[in-house]
């Protein structure tokens, strides 16, 4: 598998056999050997097809064939995708550059370069197809005889209108390809909610009876939350529903705990809180975490619940000063080794703190001192620094 | 093994009640996994009688000569400053896990630091201040007709950062110097050694025990902060930008408010400094002058800019002030670091080494097991440092044409390190002046300014102490 050129008929044979895998996967975790056989192949094209990732890892006196094993493979800091272009083969061949909201750094917003967004589909689509869609009744079915359609209200704007946001991307092809086409998307390019448009398609969803699910970030549905708030209103969803919600607040809205969040997204739709599902991803990675119900051992609890990842990825959490991987309880930074990343870079170390348990983690949130920074400068307190 | 520190000094209340200080609950906070932090929680009714106790005493301090606090403070310093003493370790060993520094590190800014607490120092800073440092004490003689007298606050509310351990007992000092009782809430990472330095002068001098309380809680938490705020004549705060605003805000348009906001250094070396000779030397300086407080103080300079036409090019520098900051590593090793301190490194880091790849002419210098980094930018601009050994470069044709878009920054500019300028330097200094810095110094001396630098433009008295003129009646 080692060597395979870089051409773009290289990464058209990988992202295919890639999809294929991710699509006849059961859901169940591959075993160390499959994973680590996987993860060798992409780093071996990543080599291969990404001068600038291999310069990178040489420098660090890594080869493929010095590599035994997936957790050898050297990751970038999730903000290097601010920092220069990450492609894996030929680059006048990107389908699409998805953008980080550029909530972080003031100026430079992070771009994932995406060579194939069929394989994003192909990962987006099982995985919420698990946590979201399968073990439920109550809707149509569908004419595969995949189990039922579930309208998606989406409270994020419609991916044809931000082309750049991978969160629009993913719940537009959940729409079509697990919704049956059925739903839609509530809020505008600019960020302004379509209160009465969302507030009607629920009346019809509650008069029809049939389960939904109801997705956004919770940026938008705090906004939501206090528009209902403001007129004592609420609207039940239909029983079977799910609420997804993804994002975080990163300081652009009020402070809400989640608990206080998930209470009241509860008590204005009508759901139980286990009902309500966090999912965790991020525009540098082409696949997501979920911590819904399809996942949970014992309780849906706040306290109990931990993210799970599709086959097809690997998260190891690493001491922030030594990086060298940590036990099952211990704090540390998140770095995920996704496969779906095959066409820019697989291993991203991010800035989020979290603690493997048993077959997940858990997300304790940004790695941000809480303490003032004294007096040494905040990266967000100047404005553009000096031109050049 | 765990150790729980006690942030906290109280007064005795002996004055006040004879059933001694309140009674408070306890809480504690994580710092590092070597060491806990313990805190009371201050309810109203209990913070009313502290300041009410702090104020009291403050107005009893009046009667103290100047000169009598000056020795005290001074005999504390010598403690610390003595490596037989028992308090100067046990400071180094507490730092360690509180701040986040090497014991190395510790070592060495203890001693920087109690350097200018010492009798000595604290004589000349009055005396260049104040010229006459009678003037604290009573009316003295100024010119024909006039006299004067300098009154401190009865009470000084500070609130510390935490970012460099030290700040916080030199604010303390000044207050006291001028008869203030003092309140202190330290940052998080520098409880340890307001709290020991309280004790220790208490034991000193008794008259002074109810005259200062160091108590942690977490910013906006406590009701003692509001009511501080209401009680106490002026305000000192170090801190992040929204802290500050936050405390400004809240303290009465009667009081004096002197904030510390945040600030950053930058350094110029010249190409005069850039010959086969010097450069080595100069990377030495620049590197310590990095590496010191692990970079975390105001003072320390987040870029440098190289100017080109030296003998020695700025790629050849960098790699000089490589082998400096490894060095420098050896000597005074960098602290173990917050979660979210690595992980910017990291971030930073990770960022300039795929900018070297894409070959971009960018150039990265790193510690492979620690945290230090030389990034060689390839075009002009400035860049903020994550902190913690993590330095940028930027080649200029001309340091002249570097200090003009140093303008930018001039709200946060503070001190600026200065090699081989040679005779540009008036001109330079002049120009910086009006690109908004407040000091310029070698990097030999930027980490350690004297005690009486004007600290962000101000003089070391001036927003404490208030004079009264009395003229001459009749």
């Amino acid at each position: 598998m080692i060597g395979e050129g870089g051409g773009s008929d290289a990464f058209a044979s990988l992202a295919h056999a890639l999809g294929t895998a991710f699509k006849e996967s059961t859901g169940e975790a591959w075993p160390d050997d499959v994973f680590d056989r996987w993860a060798q192949r992409v780093f071996a094209y990543q080599f291969d097809t990404n001068p600038v990732y291999a310069a990178y890892v040489r420098k660090r006196g890594v080869t493929p064939s010095t590599v035994l094993g997936w957790s050898e493979i050297p990751w970038v800091p999730a903000s290097a995708f601010r920092a220069v272009p990450l492609v894996s083969g030929d680059s006048s061949r990107v389908q699409r550059v998805f953008r980080t909201s550029g909530t972080t750094d003031a100026g430079r917003r992070g771009e994932h370069h995406v060579l194939d967004l069929g394989l994003y589909r192909d990962s987006l689509i099982p995985n919420m197809r698990r946590h979201l869609y399968a073990g439920r009744a109550g809707g149509p079915d569908r004419p595969d005889g995949e189990g039922p359609i579930f309208p998606i209200l989406a409270l994020a704007p419609a991916p044809a209108r931000v082309p750049e946001s991978s969160l629009s991307f993913m719940l537009g092809a959940a729409l079509d390809g697990l919704s049956g086409g059925k739903g839609g998307f509530f809020v505008t390019e600019d960020g302004v909610i379509d209160m009465v448009g969302l507030s009607d398609a629920l009346v019809e969803a509650a008069a029809h009876g049939t389960p939904i699910l109801l997705a956004g970030t919770a940026f938008a549905f705090v906004h939501w939350l206090e528009w209902l708030q403001a007129r004592n209103g609420g609207f039940d969803l239909p029983p079977g529903s799910l609420i997804m919600e993804t994002g975080g607040f990163k300081g652009r809205s009020r402070v809400l705990e989640r608990t206080e969040f998930y209470a009241s997204l509860s008590e204005r739709h009508g759901v139980p809180l286990g009902a309500i599902v966090n999912e965790y991803g991020m525009t540098e990675l082409l696949s997501q975490f979920y911590d819904g119900p399809n996942v949970a051992t014992s309780d849906m609890t706040l306290e109990a619940r931990r993210h799970v990842a599709p086959p097809w990825v690997r998260t190891r959490v690493l001491d922030p000063n030594t990086l060298s991987a940590l036990p099952i309880g211990e704090p540390g930074l998140l770095c995920h080794y996704d496969l779906a990343n095959a066409g820019s870079v697989m291993v991203v170390l991010t800035e989020d703190l979290g603690v493997a348990v048993d077959d997940g983690f858990r997300v304790l949130g940004r790695a941000q001192g809480s303490e003032p920074r004294g007096c040494s400068l905040a990266m967000d307190d100047l404005l553009s620094g000096v031109p050049s | 093994m765990r150790t729980t520190f006690d942030a906290c000094r109280l007064p005795s209340f002996s004055s006040e009640s004879p059933t001694g200080p309140p009674t408070l609950a306890w809480e504690t906070i994580d710092v590092s996994e070597g060491v806990a932090v313990r805190y009371p929680a201050w309810p109203g009714d209990a913070a009313e009688r502290l300041l009410e106790v702090l104020r009291e005493a403050g107005a009893r301090l009046a009667d103290v000569p100047v000169r009598d606090l000056v020795t005290c403070v001074g005999r504390v310093a010598d403690r610390f400053l003595d490596p037989s003493d028992l308090i100067r370790h046990r400071a180094i060993d507490l730092l360690v896990p509180t701040a986040g520094l090497s014991k190395e590190m510790a070592s060495e800014i203890l001693t920087g630091m109690a350097r200018d607490w010492t009798a000595e120092r604290l004589t000349e800073l009055l005396r260049r201040e104040l010229q006459d440092p009678g003037v604290l004490d009573g009316f003295c003689r100024l010119d024909e007709g006039r006299s004067v007298r300098a009154k401190g606050p009865l009470l000084t509310f500070h609130v510390g950062a935490g970012t460099v351990p030290g700040v916080s007992v030199t604010s303390m000092i000044r207050a006291l110097l001028v008869k203030s009782a003092v309140l202190l809430k330290p940052g998080l990472r520098d409880v340890v050694l307001p709290v020991l330095f309280a004790e220790a002068l208490a034991e000193e001098a008794p008259e002074l025990s109810d005259a200062m309380a160091v108590t942690y809680w977490p910013g906006g938490s406590s009701p003692l902060e509001g009511l501080a705020l209401q009680r106490a004549e002026a305000v000192v705060a170090y801190g992040g930008n929204e802290a500050i605003r936050s405390l400004r805000t809240r303290t009465p348009v009667t009081a004096r408010f002197i904030a510390y906001h945040h600030r950053v250094s930058v350094g110029l070396v010249g190409r005069e400094a850039l010959t086969a000779e010097r450069a080595p030397r100069v990377a030495q300086m620049v590197a310590r002058a990095v590496s010191m407080f692990d970079q975390r103080g105001c003072v320390s300079a987040h870029a440098i800019y190289l100017e080109e036409g030296g003998a020695v090019a700025p790629g050849e520098w960098a790699a000089l002030l490589a082998s400096a900051m490894a060095d420098l590593e050896a000597e005074l090793p960098g602290g173990e670091l917050t979660a979210a301190d690595a992980s910017a490194v990291h971030q930073m880091r990770g960022s300039a080494e795929l900018r070297e790849a894409s070959g971009k002419g960018v150039r990265v210098f790193r510690a492979d097991e620690s945290f230090w980094t030389v990034i060689l930018e390839d075009e002009m601009g400035f860049t903020h440092s994550c902190l913690n050994r993590v330095v940028s470069l930027f080649p200029t044709s001309d340091l002249g044409a570097v200090v003009g878009s140093l303008g930018e920054l001039r709200s946060y500019l503070q001190t600026v390190a200065v090699e081989g300028a040679d005779d540009r330097l008036p001109m330079l200094a002049e120009a910086l002046c009006r690109a908004g810095a407040t000091r310029v110094t070698t990097f030999e001396k930027a980490p350690w300014p004297p005690p009486w630098w004007h600290h962000d433009g101000d003089s070391v008295f001036a927003g404490l102490i208030r004079w009264i003129d009395l003229e001459e009646i009749g």
